[in-house]
Protein backbone atom coordinates (compact mmCIF):
# COMPACT_ATOMS: atom_id res chain seq x y z
CA UNK A 1 0.00 0.00 0.00
CA UNK A 2 1.41 3.09 -1.25
CA UNK A 3 -1.05 5.55 0.91
CA UNK A 4 -3.65 4.64 3.76
CA UNK A 5 -6.54 6.72 4.25
CA UNK A 6 -6.29 9.50 6.81
CA UNK A 7 -8.03 8.94 10.57
CA UNK A 8 -10.37 11.86 10.65
CA UNK A 9 -11.25 10.32 7.37
CA UNK A 10 -12.03 6.90 8.73
CA UNK A 11 -13.99 8.83 11.95
CA UNK A 12 -15.96 10.45 9.33
CA UNK A 13 -16.40 7.26 7.55
CA UNK A 14 -16.78 5.38 10.61
CA UNK A 15 -20.00 7.69 11.15
CA UNK A 16 -21.74 7.35 7.74
CA UNK A 17 -20.72 11.67 7.05
CA UNK A 18 -17.80 10.95 4.46
CA UNK A 19 -18.90 12.10 1.43
CA UNK A 20 -18.10 10.93 -2.09
CA UNK A 21 -15.68 10.62 -3.83
CA UNK A 22 -13.69 10.04 -1.23
CA UNK A 23 -15.75 7.99 0.47
CA UNK A 24 -15.58 5.68 -2.77
CA UNK A 25 -11.92 5.92 -2.34
CA UNK A 26 -11.99 5.21 1.08
CA UNK A 27 -14.42 1.28 0.19
CA UNK A 28 -12.25 0.55 -2.46
CA UNK A 29 -9.01 1.08 0.23
CA UNK A 30 -10.70 -0.45 2.99
CA UNK A 31 -11.24 -3.63 0.85
CA UNK A 32 -7.78 -4.66 0.13
CA UNK A 33 -6.13 -2.60 3.44
CA UNK A 34 -5.79 -4.74 6.88
CA UNK A 35 -4.03 -1.48 8.53
CA UNK A 36 -6.60 0.74 7.71
CA UNK A 37 -9.76 -1.52 8.80
CA UNK A 38 -7.66 -2.01 11.68
CA UNK A 39 -7.73 1.59 12.48
CA UNK A 40 -11.38 2.08 11.42
CA UNK A 41 -12.50 -0.07 14.16
CA UNK A 42 -10.44 1.44 16.90
CA UNK A 43 -12.05 4.75 16.02
CA UNK A 44 -15.29 3.04 15.02
CA UNK A 45 -18.73 2.12 17.82
CA UNK A 46 -19.52 -1.28 16.95
CA UNK A 47 -23.16 -0.66 15.76
CA UNK A 48 -21.75 2.20 12.84
CA UNK A 49 -18.93 0.19 12.23
CA UNK A 50 -21.39 -3.00 11.29
CA UNK A 51 -23.31 -0.43 8.91
CA UNK A 52 -20.12 0.63 7.24
CA UNK A 53 -19.08 -3.15 6.83
CA UNK A 54 -23.00 -3.42 5.09
CA UNK A 55 -22.59 -0.75 3.22
CA UNK A 56 -18.99 -1.86 1.74
CA UNK A 57 -20.03 -5.32 1.15
CA UNK A 58 -23.46 -4.12 -0.80
CA UNK A 59 -20.93 -2.07 -2.80
CA UNK A 60 -18.82 -5.15 -3.79
CA UNK A 61 -21.74 -7.12 -4.56
CA UNK A 62 -23.72 -4.35 -6.66
CA UNK A 63 -24.00 -5.47 -10.26
CA UNK A 64 -21.70 -4.21 -13.03
CA UNK A 65 -24.10 -2.22 -15.11
CA UNK A 66 -24.72 -3.41 -18.29
CA UNK A 67 -23.85 -0.65 -21.44
CA UNK A 68 -27.91 1.00 -21.30
CA UNK A 69 -27.91 1.04 -17.55
CA UNK A 70 -25.02 2.59 -17.37
CA UNK A 71 -25.36 5.32 -19.75
CA UNK A 72 -29.14 5.70 -17.69
CA UNK A 73 -27.58 6.58 -14.94
CA UNK A 74 -24.94 8.85 -16.31
CA UNK A 75 -27.94 11.11 -17.67
CA UNK A 76 -28.96 11.32 -14.72
CA UNK A 77 -31.91 8.35 -14.50
CA UNK A 78 -32.39 6.96 -10.88
CA UNK A 79 -30.95 3.30 -10.85
CA UNK A 80 -34.15 1.63 -10.25
CA UNK A 81 -35.86 3.24 -13.10
CA UNK A 82 -32.66 2.06 -14.94
CA UNK A 83 -33.04 -1.67 -14.27
CA UNK A 84 -36.62 -1.33 -15.40
CA UNK A 85 -35.56 -0.14 -18.77
CA UNK A 86 -32.77 -2.18 -19.07
CA UNK A 87 -35.53 -5.18 -19.28
CA UNK A 88 -37.16 -3.82 -22.20
CA UNK A 89 -36.81 -5.83 -25.21
CA UNK A 90 -37.13 -2.65 -27.68
CA UNK A 91 -34.40 -1.05 -25.70
CA UNK A 92 -31.60 -3.79 -26.95
CA UNK A 93 -29.00 -3.22 -29.48
CA UNK A 94 -30.28 -5.52 -31.76
CA UNK A 95 -33.84 -3.67 -32.19
CA UNK A 96 -32.50 -0.83 -31.64
CA UNK A 97 -30.11 -1.92 -35.14
CA UNK A 98 -32.89 -3.17 -37.11
CA UNK A 99 -34.77 0.27 -36.54
CA UNK A 100 -31.66 2.38 -37.28
CA UNK A 101 -31.43 -0.15 -40.71
CA UNK A 102 -34.95 0.67 -41.60
CA UNK A 103 -34.55 3.87 -41.22
CA UNK A 104 -31.38 3.96 -43.46
CA UNK A 105 -32.71 2.72 -46.23
CA UNK A 106 -35.67 4.39 -46.21
CA UNK A 107 -33.97 7.58 -46.06
CA UNK A 108 -31.54 6.45 -48.61
CA UNK A 109 -34.49 5.84 -51.13
CA UNK A 110 -36.48 9.14 -50.37
CA UNK A 111 -32.80 10.73 -51.42
CA UNK A 112 -32.06 8.69 -54.17
CA UNK A 113 -35.32 9.11 -55.76
CA UNK A 114 -36.51 12.54 -54.96
CA UNK A 115 -41.12 12.43 -54.36
CA UNK A 116 -42.44 15.71 -55.31
CA UNK A 117 -43.03 17.60 -52.12
CA UNK A 118 -42.58 15.08 -49.44
CA UNK A 119 -40.44 12.19 -48.58
CA UNK A 120 -43.58 9.81 -48.49
CA UNK A 121 -42.03 6.31 -48.45
CA UNK A 122 -40.10 7.92 -44.97
CA UNK A 123 -43.42 9.65 -43.15
CA UNK A 124 -45.79 6.79 -43.93
CA UNK A 125 -43.39 4.28 -41.95
CA UNK A 126 -41.92 6.62 -39.70
CA UNK A 127 -45.11 6.78 -37.29
CA UNK A 128 -45.38 3.27 -37.64
CA UNK A 129 -41.71 2.69 -35.53
CA UNK A 130 -42.79 3.68 -32.47
CA UNK A 131 -46.10 2.27 -32.54
CA UNK A 132 -44.27 -1.22 -32.78
CA UNK A 133 -41.58 -0.13 -30.39
CA UNK A 134 -44.58 0.34 -27.45
CA UNK A 135 -45.98 -2.42 -28.76
CA UNK A 136 -43.41 -4.78 -28.22
CA UNK A 137 -41.91 -3.31 -24.37
CA UNK A 138 -45.42 -4.39 -22.80
CA UNK A 139 -47.31 -7.59 -22.33
CA UNK A 140 -47.02 -11.37 -22.33
CA UNK A 141 -45.99 -12.16 -25.79
CA UNK A 142 -42.45 -10.46 -25.46
CA UNK A 143 -42.25 -9.47 -21.55
CA UNK A 144 -40.93 -12.20 -20.24
CA UNK A 145 -41.71 -11.51 -16.57
CA UNK A 146 -44.98 -9.93 -17.52
CA UNK A 147 -47.00 -12.13 -15.38
CA UNK A 148 -44.79 -11.52 -12.09
CA UNK A 149 -44.92 -7.86 -13.09
CA UNK A 150 -48.89 -7.54 -13.34
CA UNK A 151 -48.84 -8.97 -9.80
CA UNK A 152 -46.17 -7.10 -8.32
CA UNK A 153 -46.89 -3.86 -6.44
CA UNK A 154 -45.86 -0.98 -8.80
CA UNK A 155 -48.93 -0.22 -10.38
CA UNK A 156 -49.25 -1.82 -14.12
CA UNK A 157 -49.56 1.66 -15.98
CA UNK A 158 -46.80 3.21 -14.05
CA UNK A 159 -44.35 0.10 -15.91
CA UNK A 160 -46.25 1.19 -18.86
CA UNK A 161 -45.82 4.71 -19.00
CA UNK A 162 -42.02 4.40 -17.70
CA UNK A 163 -41.04 2.11 -20.67
CA UNK A 164 -43.55 4.13 -23.27
CA UNK A 165 -42.18 7.06 -22.69
CA UNK A 166 -38.63 5.78 -23.14
CA UNK A 167 -38.92 3.57 -26.25
CA UNK A 168 -41.21 6.46 -27.32
CA UNK A 169 -38.03 8.99 -26.79
CA UNK A 170 -35.71 6.72 -28.56
CA UNK A 171 -38.08 6.13 -31.52
CA UNK A 172 -38.80 9.81 -32.30
CA UNK A 173 -35.27 10.34 -31.46
CA UNK A 174 -34.05 8.32 -34.29
CA UNK A 175 -36.30 9.17 -36.61
CA UNK A 176 -35.66 12.90 -35.79
CA UNK A 177 -32.05 12.30 -36.58
CA UNK A 178 -33.28 10.61 -39.83
CA UNK A 179 -35.19 13.81 -40.72
CA UNK A 180 -32.00 15.52 -40.47
CA UNK A 181 -31.09 13.53 -43.51
CA UNK A 182 -33.49 14.76 -45.67
CA UNK A 183 -32.61 18.69 -45.66
CA UNK A 184 -34.22 19.05 -49.01
CA UNK A 185 -37.53 18.82 -47.53
CA UNK A 186 -37.59 21.56 -45.16
CA UNK A 187 -39.72 21.05 -42.18
CA UNK A 188 -42.29 18.85 -44.75
CA UNK A 189 -39.70 16.17 -43.53
CA UNK A 190 -41.26 16.34 -39.98
CA UNK A 191 -44.86 15.45 -40.82
CA UNK A 192 -44.17 12.55 -38.87
CA UNK A 193 -44.05 13.64 -35.58
CA UNK A 194 -47.70 13.97 -35.11
CA UNK A 195 -49.02 10.75 -36.92
CA UNK A 196 -46.76 9.03 -34.32
CA UNK A 197 -48.13 10.36 -31.39
CA UNK A 198 -51.41 9.76 -32.59
CA UNK A 199 -50.81 6.20 -33.62
CA UNK A 200 -48.74 5.72 -30.15
CA UNK A 201 -51.34 6.81 -28.14
CA UNK A 202 -54.66 5.25 -30.14
CA UNK A 203 -52.53 1.48 -29.72
CA UNK A 204 -52.28 2.08 -26.23
CA UNK A 205 -55.64 3.41 -25.33
CA UNK A 206 -57.08 0.50 -27.12
CA UNK A 207 -54.79 -2.09 -26.08
CA UNK A 208 -56.04 -1.01 -22.58
CA UNK A 209 -59.62 -3.30 -24.43
CA UNK A 210 -58.43 -5.39 -27.03
CA UNK A 211 -54.88 -6.70 -26.06
CA UNK A 212 -51.26 -6.09 -27.08
CA UNK A 213 -51.26 -7.80 -30.18
CA UNK A 214 -54.75 -7.20 -31.84
CA UNK A 215 -54.79 -3.05 -30.73
CA UNK A 216 -51.31 -1.82 -32.62
CA UNK A 217 -51.88 -4.60 -35.62
CA UNK A 218 -55.47 -2.88 -35.63
CA UNK A 219 -53.88 0.68 -35.25
CA UNK A 220 -51.34 -0.03 -37.91
CA UNK A 221 -53.42 -1.67 -40.80
CA UNK A 222 -55.69 1.68 -40.37
CA UNK A 223 -52.70 3.52 -41.05
CA UNK A 224 -51.71 2.14 -43.86
CA UNK A 225 -55.43 1.79 -45.24
CA UNK A 226 -55.68 5.89 -44.52
CA UNK A 227 -52.11 6.29 -46.60
CA UNK A 228 -53.58 4.10 -49.34
CA UNK A 229 -56.95 5.83 -49.99
CA UNK A 230 -55.28 9.34 -49.43
CA UNK A 231 -53.32 7.92 -51.97
CA UNK A 232 -55.99 6.94 -54.06
CA UNK A 233 -57.75 10.45 -53.95
CA UNK A 234 -55.47 13.33 -53.88
CA UNK A 235 -55.96 15.23 -57.37
CA UNK A 236 -52.43 15.37 -58.51
CA UNK A 237 -49.18 12.81 -58.13
CA UNK A 238 -47.54 16.42 -56.98
CA UNK A 239 -49.55 16.72 -53.76
CA UNK A 240 -48.73 15.51 -50.31
CA UNK A 241 -50.81 12.95 -49.27
CA UNK A 242 -53.70 13.87 -46.69
CA UNK A 243 -52.41 13.01 -43.32
CA UNK A 244 -49.27 15.36 -44.23
CA UNK A 245 -50.99 18.27 -45.13
CA UNK A 246 -52.41 20.74 -42.42
CA UNK A 247 -55.04 19.69 -42.00
CA UNK A 248 -54.27 16.25 -41.59
CA UNK A 249 -51.61 17.51 -38.87
CA UNK A 250 -54.85 19.12 -37.25
CA UNK A 251 -56.86 15.62 -37.26
CA UNK A 252 -53.48 13.88 -36.02
CA UNK A 253 -52.85 15.96 -32.98
CA UNK A 254 -56.76 15.83 -31.87
CA UNK A 255 -56.74 12.11 -32.34
CA UNK A 256 -53.45 12.14 -29.91
CA UNK A 257 -55.10 14.02 -27.53
CA UNK A 258 -57.98 12.24 -27.37
CA UNK A 259 -56.20 8.78 -27.13
CA UNK A 260 -54.02 9.99 -24.02
CA UNK A 261 -57.37 10.85 -22.51
CA UNK A 262 -58.82 7.68 -22.92
CA UNK A 263 -55.43 5.94 -21.91
CA UNK A 264 -55.26 8.18 -18.70
CA UNK A 265 -59.59 7.04 -18.30
CA UNK A 266 -58.53 3.39 -19.04
CA UNK A 267 -55.18 2.96 -16.79
CA UNK A 268 -56.50 0.80 -14.26
CA UNK A 269 -56.98 -2.51 -16.92
CA UNK A 270 -53.46 -2.17 -17.26
CA UNK A 271 -53.11 -3.17 -13.52
CA UNK A 272 -54.79 -6.78 -14.59
CA UNK A 273 -53.82 -9.84 -16.64
CA UNK A 274 -56.59 -9.73 -18.66
CA UNK A 275 -56.62 -10.51 -22.25
CA UNK A 276 -54.78 -13.27 -22.48
CA UNK A 277 -55.79 -14.99 -19.22
CA UNK A 278 -55.66 -18.95 -20.22
CA UNK B 1 -57.04 -20.16 13.78
CA UNK B 2 -57.73 -16.50 11.68
CA UNK B 3 -57.61 -17.23 7.70
CA UNK B 4 -54.64 -15.60 5.84
CA UNK B 5 -56.98 -16.04 2.55
CA UNK B 6 -61.00 -16.22 2.59
CA UNK B 7 -62.59 -16.82 -0.24
CA UNK B 8 -66.07 -17.85 -0.97
CA UNK B 9 -67.78 -18.30 -4.38
CA UNK B 10 -65.20 -17.10 -6.98
CA UNK B 11 -66.54 -18.12 -10.31
CA UNK B 12 -65.40 -16.77 -13.45
CA UNK B 13 -65.88 -17.94 -17.21
CA UNK B 14 -63.29 -17.69 -20.25
CA UNK B 15 -65.34 -17.56 -23.47
CA UNK B 16 -67.73 -21.30 -22.65
CA UNK B 17 -65.57 -22.61 -20.46
CA UNK B 18 -66.56 -22.25 -16.42
CA UNK B 19 -62.75 -22.28 -15.10
CA UNK B 20 -64.00 -21.61 -11.37
CA UNK B 21 -67.73 -22.92 -10.30
CA UNK B 22 -68.24 -21.26 -7.00
CA UNK B 23 -65.06 -21.95 -5.53
CA UNK B 24 -64.74 -21.40 -1.40
CA UNK B 25 -61.50 -21.80 0.79
CA UNK B 26 -60.15 -20.61 3.71
CA UNK B 27 -55.95 -20.89 3.83
CA UNK B 28 -53.91 -20.85 6.99
CA UNK B 29 -50.23 -20.62 7.77
CA UNK B 30 -48.61 -23.53 6.30
CA UNK B 31 -47.86 -25.37 2.76
CA UNK B 32 -51.81 -26.34 1.51
CA UNK B 33 -51.04 -28.28 -1.42
CA UNK B 34 -53.48 -28.09 -5.10
CA UNK B 35 -53.94 -31.33 -6.94
CA UNK B 36 -55.73 -31.40 -10.04
CA UNK B 37 -55.70 -32.56 -13.74
CA UNK B 38 -54.63 -30.53 -16.66
CA UNK B 39 -57.51 -28.38 -16.93
CA UNK B 40 -58.97 -28.57 -13.25
CA UNK B 41 -58.33 -24.72 -13.34
CA UNK B 42 -55.83 -24.88 -10.76
CA UNK B 43 -53.56 -22.04 -12.50
CA UNK B 44 -56.79 -19.89 -12.79
CA UNK B 45 -57.42 -20.06 -9.11
CA UNK B 46 -53.93 -19.49 -8.00
CA UNK B 47 -54.38 -16.30 -10.92
CA UNK B 48 -57.40 -15.02 -9.15
CA UNK B 49 -56.09 -15.18 -5.80
CA UNK B 50 -52.54 -13.35 -6.87
CA UNK B 51 -54.72 -10.39 -8.34
CA UNK B 52 -53.58 -11.20 -11.78
CA UNK B 53 -57.15 -12.01 -12.98
CA UNK B 54 -60.89 -10.44 -11.40
CA UNK B 55 -63.25 -13.38 -10.90
CA UNK B 56 -66.42 -13.23 -12.75
CA UNK B 57 -68.24 -13.49 -8.86
CA UNK B 58 -67.47 -14.11 -5.14
CA UNK B 59 -65.02 -12.35 -2.79
CA UNK B 60 -61.77 -12.93 -1.22
CA UNK B 61 -59.53 -11.33 0.99
CA UNK B 62 -55.66 -11.91 1.81
CA UNK B 63 -54.49 -10.84 5.32
CA UNK B 64 -58.15 -8.55 5.44
CA UNK B 65 -57.06 -6.73 2.41
CA UNK B 66 -59.97 -6.76 -0.26
CA UNK B 67 -58.57 -7.18 -3.78
CA UNK B 68 -61.70 -5.61 -5.02
CA UNK B 69 -60.67 -1.90 -5.12
CA UNK B 70 -57.25 -0.30 -6.64
CA UNK B 71 -56.05 0.11 -3.14
CA UNK B 72 -56.73 -3.50 -1.77
CA UNK B 73 -55.34 -4.82 -4.85
CA UNK B 74 -51.76 -3.22 -4.28
CA UNK B 75 -51.77 -4.20 -0.08
CA UNK B 76 -52.82 -7.78 -1.44
CA UNK B 77 -49.73 -7.45 -3.66
CA UNK B 78 -47.45 -6.29 -1.06
CA UNK B 79 -48.70 -9.38 1.04
CA UNK B 80 -47.52 -11.38 -2.15
CA UNK B 81 -45.01 -13.71 -3.33
CA UNK B 82 -45.98 -15.32 -6.56
CA UNK B 83 -44.03 -17.97 -8.99
CA UNK B 84 -46.11 -18.44 -12.00
CA UNK B 85 -46.38 -21.96 -13.90
CA UNK B 86 -43.54 -20.90 -16.67
CA UNK B 87 -41.47 -18.20 -14.71
CA UNK B 88 -39.69 -15.83 -17.88
CA UNK B 89 -36.55 -14.69 -17.02
CA UNK B 90 -34.27 -11.67 -18.96
CA UNK B 91 -31.67 -14.36 -19.87
CA UNK B 92 -28.92 -11.70 -19.89
CA UNK B 93 -30.08 -10.83 -16.12
CA UNK B 94 -27.77 -12.05 -13.87
CA UNK B 95 -29.48 -13.88 -10.99
CA UNK B 96 -28.81 -10.63 -8.71
CA UNK B 97 -30.21 -8.11 -11.18
CA UNK B 98 -33.22 -10.25 -11.91
CA UNK B 99 -34.01 -10.85 -8.46
CA UNK B 100 -32.86 -6.95 -8.05
CA UNK B 101 -35.78 -6.21 -10.92
CA UNK B 102 -38.12 -8.44 -9.21
CA UNK B 103 -38.00 -6.34 -5.84
CA UNK B 104 -37.97 -2.54 -7.77
CA UNK B 105 -41.11 -4.00 -9.21
CA UNK B 106 -42.14 -4.64 -5.31
CA UNK B 107 -41.57 -0.98 -4.76
CA UNK B 108 -37.68 -1.52 -2.78
CA UNK B 109 -36.31 1.90 -4.18
CA UNK B 110 -33.59 2.52 -1.95
CA UNK B 111 -30.35 0.76 -3.27
CA UNK B 112 -28.43 -0.31 -0.35
CA UNK B 113 -32.03 -1.87 1.26
CA UNK B 114 -32.90 -3.55 -2.05
CA UNK B 115 -29.34 -5.19 -2.55
CA UNK B 116 -29.86 -6.43 1.31
CA UNK B 117 -32.57 -8.07 0.41
CA UNK B 118 -32.07 -9.48 -3.17
CA UNK B 119 -28.50 -11.03 -1.03
CA UNK B 120 -30.57 -12.52 1.65
CA UNK B 121 -33.35 -14.05 -0.34
CA UNK B 122 -30.44 -15.29 -2.70
CA UNK B 123 -28.94 -16.86 0.15
CA UNK B 124 -32.23 -18.04 1.27
CA UNK B 125 -32.66 -20.74 -2.03
CA UNK B 126 -28.54 -21.13 -1.65
CA UNK B 127 -28.10 -19.22 -4.82
CA UNK B 128 -25.36 -17.10 -3.13
CA UNK B 129 -22.68 -18.15 -4.66
CA UNK B 130 -23.96 -17.80 -8.29
CA UNK B 131 -26.15 -14.38 -7.49
CA UNK B 132 -23.40 -12.82 -10.35
CA UNK B 133 -23.66 -15.85 -13.39
CA UNK B 134 -26.02 -15.18 -16.27
CA UNK B 135 -29.43 -16.83 -15.88
CA UNK B 136 -29.55 -18.41 -19.33
CA UNK B 137 -26.02 -20.62 -17.64
CA UNK B 138 -28.04 -21.54 -14.76
CA UNK B 139 -29.94 -25.20 -14.63
CA UNK B 140 -33.62 -25.44 -14.83
CA UNK B 141 -33.38 -26.49 -10.64
CA UNK B 142 -31.20 -22.91 -10.27
CA UNK B 143 -33.84 -20.82 -12.43
CA UNK B 144 -36.50 -22.10 -10.55
CA UNK B 145 -34.64 -21.42 -7.04
CA UNK B 146 -34.03 -17.77 -8.49
CA UNK B 147 -37.77 -17.58 -9.16
CA UNK B 148 -38.58 -18.76 -5.61
CA UNK B 149 -36.08 -16.09 -4.62
CA UNK B 150 -38.09 -13.28 -6.19
CA UNK B 151 -41.28 -14.95 -4.81
CA UNK B 152 -39.25 -13.81 -1.53
CA UNK B 153 -38.38 -10.24 -1.59
CA UNK B 154 -40.35 -8.70 0.75
CA UNK B 155 -40.41 -11.77 3.12
CA UNK B 156 -44.23 -12.34 1.93
CA UNK B 157 -47.45 -13.74 4.16
CA UNK B 158 -49.01 -15.35 1.35
CA UNK B 159 -46.85 -17.30 -1.16
CA UNK B 160 -48.57 -19.06 -4.79
CA UNK B 161 -46.70 -21.38 -5.80
CA UNK B 162 -47.69 -22.68 -9.51
CA UNK B 163 -46.01 -25.97 -10.16
CA UNK B 164 -42.45 -24.95 -9.25
CA UNK B 165 -41.29 -28.40 -9.60
CA UNK B 166 -42.56 -29.68 -13.01
CA UNK B 167 -39.30 -30.78 -14.86
CA UNK B 168 -36.65 -31.01 -12.28
CA UNK B 169 -34.89 -33.92 -11.33
CA UNK B 170 -35.69 -35.96 -8.41
CA UNK B 171 -32.43 -34.17 -6.52
CA UNK B 172 -33.42 -30.90 -7.84
CA UNK B 173 -37.14 -31.49 -6.40
CA UNK B 174 -36.22 -32.62 -3.09
CA UNK B 175 -34.02 -29.79 -2.53
CA UNK B 176 -36.67 -27.49 -3.89
CA UNK B 177 -39.31 -29.18 -1.20
CA UNK B 178 -37.04 -28.21 1.36
CA UNK B 179 -36.74 -24.62 0.69
CA UNK B 180 -40.87 -24.62 -0.19
CA UNK B 181 -40.98 -25.93 3.73
CA UNK B 182 -38.56 -24.03 4.98
CA UNK B 183 -40.57 -21.08 3.38
CA UNK B 184 -43.86 -22.18 5.28
CA UNK B 185 -42.54 -21.78 8.32
CA UNK B 186 -44.42 -18.92 9.18
CA UNK B 187 -46.07 -18.00 6.05
CA UNK B 188 -49.26 -19.07 4.26
CA UNK B 189 -48.19 -21.42 0.90
CA UNK B 190 -50.41 -22.41 -1.69
CA UNK B 191 -48.65 -24.83 -3.35
CA UNK B 192 -50.11 -26.32 -6.99
CA UNK B 193 -48.68 -29.78 -8.12
CA UNK B 194 -49.45 -33.01 -10.34
CA UNK B 195 -46.96 -34.49 -7.70
CA UNK B 196 -49.01 -36.51 -4.81
CA UNK B 197 -45.14 -36.52 -3.25
CA UNK B 198 -45.05 -33.21 -3.27
CA UNK B 199 -48.28 -33.04 -1.23
CA UNK B 200 -46.98 -35.99 1.04
CA UNK B 201 -43.60 -35.04 1.65
CA UNK B 202 -44.86 -30.86 2.29
CA UNK B 203 -48.68 -30.18 3.32
CA UNK B 204 -50.54 -30.21 6.28
CA UNK B 205 -53.51 -29.75 3.98
CA UNK B 206 -54.69 -30.80 0.28
CA UNK B 207 -56.96 -29.53 -1.72
CA UNK B 208 -58.26 -31.42 -4.99
CA UNK B 209 -59.79 -29.41 -8.32
CA UNK B 210 -61.71 -30.75 -11.05
CA UNK B 211 -64.04 -29.03 -13.84
CA UNK B 212 -63.13 -25.81 -12.24
CA UNK B 213 -64.47 -26.92 -8.27
CA UNK B 214 -63.27 -28.18 -5.43
CA UNK B 215 -63.78 -31.88 -5.06
CA UNK B 216 -61.49 -32.55 -1.53
CA UNK B 217 -60.29 -30.14 1.25
CA UNK B 218 -58.59 -31.98 3.88
CA UNK B 219 -55.89 -33.39 5.49
CA UNK B 220 -53.32 -35.82 3.24
CA UNK B 221 -54.23 -38.79 5.98
CA UNK B 222 -57.71 -37.93 5.13
CA UNK B 223 -57.01 -37.98 1.59
CA UNK B 224 -55.32 -41.37 2.01
CA UNK B 225 -58.19 -42.80 4.06
CA UNK B 226 -60.68 -42.38 1.05
CA UNK B 227 -58.96 -45.12 -0.74
CA UNK B 228 -58.62 -47.49 2.38
CA UNK B 229 -60.02 -50.92 1.40
CA UNK B 230 -60.06 -49.84 -2.25
CA UNK B 231 -56.80 -50.78 -3.14
CA UNK B 232 -55.66 -54.33 -3.77
CA UNK B 233 -53.48 -57.20 -5.46
CA UNK B 234 -54.27 -59.37 -8.13
CA UNK B 235 -51.97 -61.66 -10.82
CA UNK B 236 -54.32 -60.55 -13.06
CA UNK B 237 -55.74 -56.82 -14.53
CA UNK B 238 -58.61 -56.50 -12.40
CA UNK B 239 -61.84 -55.13 -14.95
CA UNK B 240 -63.70 -53.72 -12.73
CA UNK B 241 -60.94 -51.43 -10.84
CA UNK B 242 -61.06 -47.24 -11.79
CA UNK B 243 -57.28 -47.90 -12.67
CA UNK B 244 -55.28 -50.55 -12.19
CA UNK B 245 -51.20 -51.16 -13.37
CA UNK B 246 -48.56 -53.73 -13.34
CA UNK B 247 -45.91 -53.54 -10.59
CA UNK B 248 -42.43 -54.18 -10.42
CA UNK B 249 -43.16 -57.35 -8.93
CA UNK B 250 -45.18 -58.64 -11.72
CA UNK B 251 -48.69 -58.21 -9.72
CA UNK B 252 -51.56 -55.54 -10.42
CA UNK B 253 -52.27 -52.96 -8.29
CA UNK B 254 -56.06 -51.66 -8.43
CA UNK B 255 -57.86 -48.92 -7.40
CA UNK B 256 -61.32 -48.94 -6.79
CA UNK B 257 -64.26 -51.36 -5.96
CA UNK B 258 -62.19 -54.48 -4.94
CA UNK B 259 -64.10 -58.21 -5.06
CA UNK B 260 -64.96 -60.20 -2.24
CA UNK B 261 -61.97 -61.80 -1.05
CA UNK B 262 -59.54 -59.50 -2.64
CA UNK B 263 -56.09 -58.85 -1.17
CA UNK B 264 -56.14 -55.53 -0.08
CA UNK B 265 -53.14 -53.22 -0.02
CA UNK B 266 -51.94 -50.31 2.42
CA UNK B 267 -53.29 -46.90 0.55
CA UNK B 268 -51.67 -44.19 -0.76
CA UNK B 269 -52.20 -40.49 -1.13
CA UNK B 270 -52.31 -40.57 -5.05
CA UNK B 271 -54.61 -43.54 -4.77
CA UNK B 272 -57.03 -41.44 -2.78
CA UNK B 273 -56.38 -38.75 -5.49
CA UNK B 274 -57.24 -41.18 -8.51
CA UNK B 275 -60.80 -42.25 -6.29
CA UNK B 276 -61.39 -38.54 -5.29
CA UNK B 277 -61.44 -37.68 -9.49
CA UNK B 278 -63.15 -40.68 -10.42
CA UNK B 279 -66.70 -39.08 -11.12
CA UNK B 280 -65.46 -35.87 -11.52
CA UNK B 281 -65.33 -36.06 -15.11
CA UNK B 282 -61.70 -36.61 -15.23
CA UNK B 283 -59.46 -39.30 -16.85
CA UNK B 284 -57.75 -41.35 -14.67
CA UNK B 285 -54.95 -42.98 -16.16
CA UNK B 286 -55.09 -46.79 -16.44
Amino acid sequence: MTWHVDEQDLRAYARGELAAPMLWSADTHLAACGRCRGVLADVSDPVALDAGWERLDAELDAPRLGVLESLLVRCGVPDHIARLLAATPVLRGSWLGAVVALLVMTVAVANAVPETSTPTLFLALAPLLPLAGVALSYGPALDPTYEMAVVAPMHGFRLLMIRTLAVLATGLGLNGLATLALPGYGLRALAWLLPALALTATGLALTARLGPVLAPSLVGGAWIALLLVAHAERATDSDPLAPFTAAGQGVAAAVAALAVGALLLLRDRFDLFTWSAE
Amino acid sequence: MIPTVSASGLSLRYGGTRALDDVSLRLTPGVTGLLGPNGAGKTTLLRVLATAVPADRGAFTVLGHDPSTSRGRQEVRRALGYLPQSPGFHPDFTAFEFVDYVAILKELTDRTARHREVRRVLEEVDLGDVRGRRIKKLSGGMRQRVALAAALVGDPGFLVLDEPTVGLDPEQRMRFRELIAHAGEGRTVLLSTHQTEDVAMLCHRVLVMAAGTIRFDGTPAELTERAAGRVWSSTERAPGAKAGWRTGTGTFRNVGDPPPGADLLEPTLEDGYLLTLDGAGAEVAA
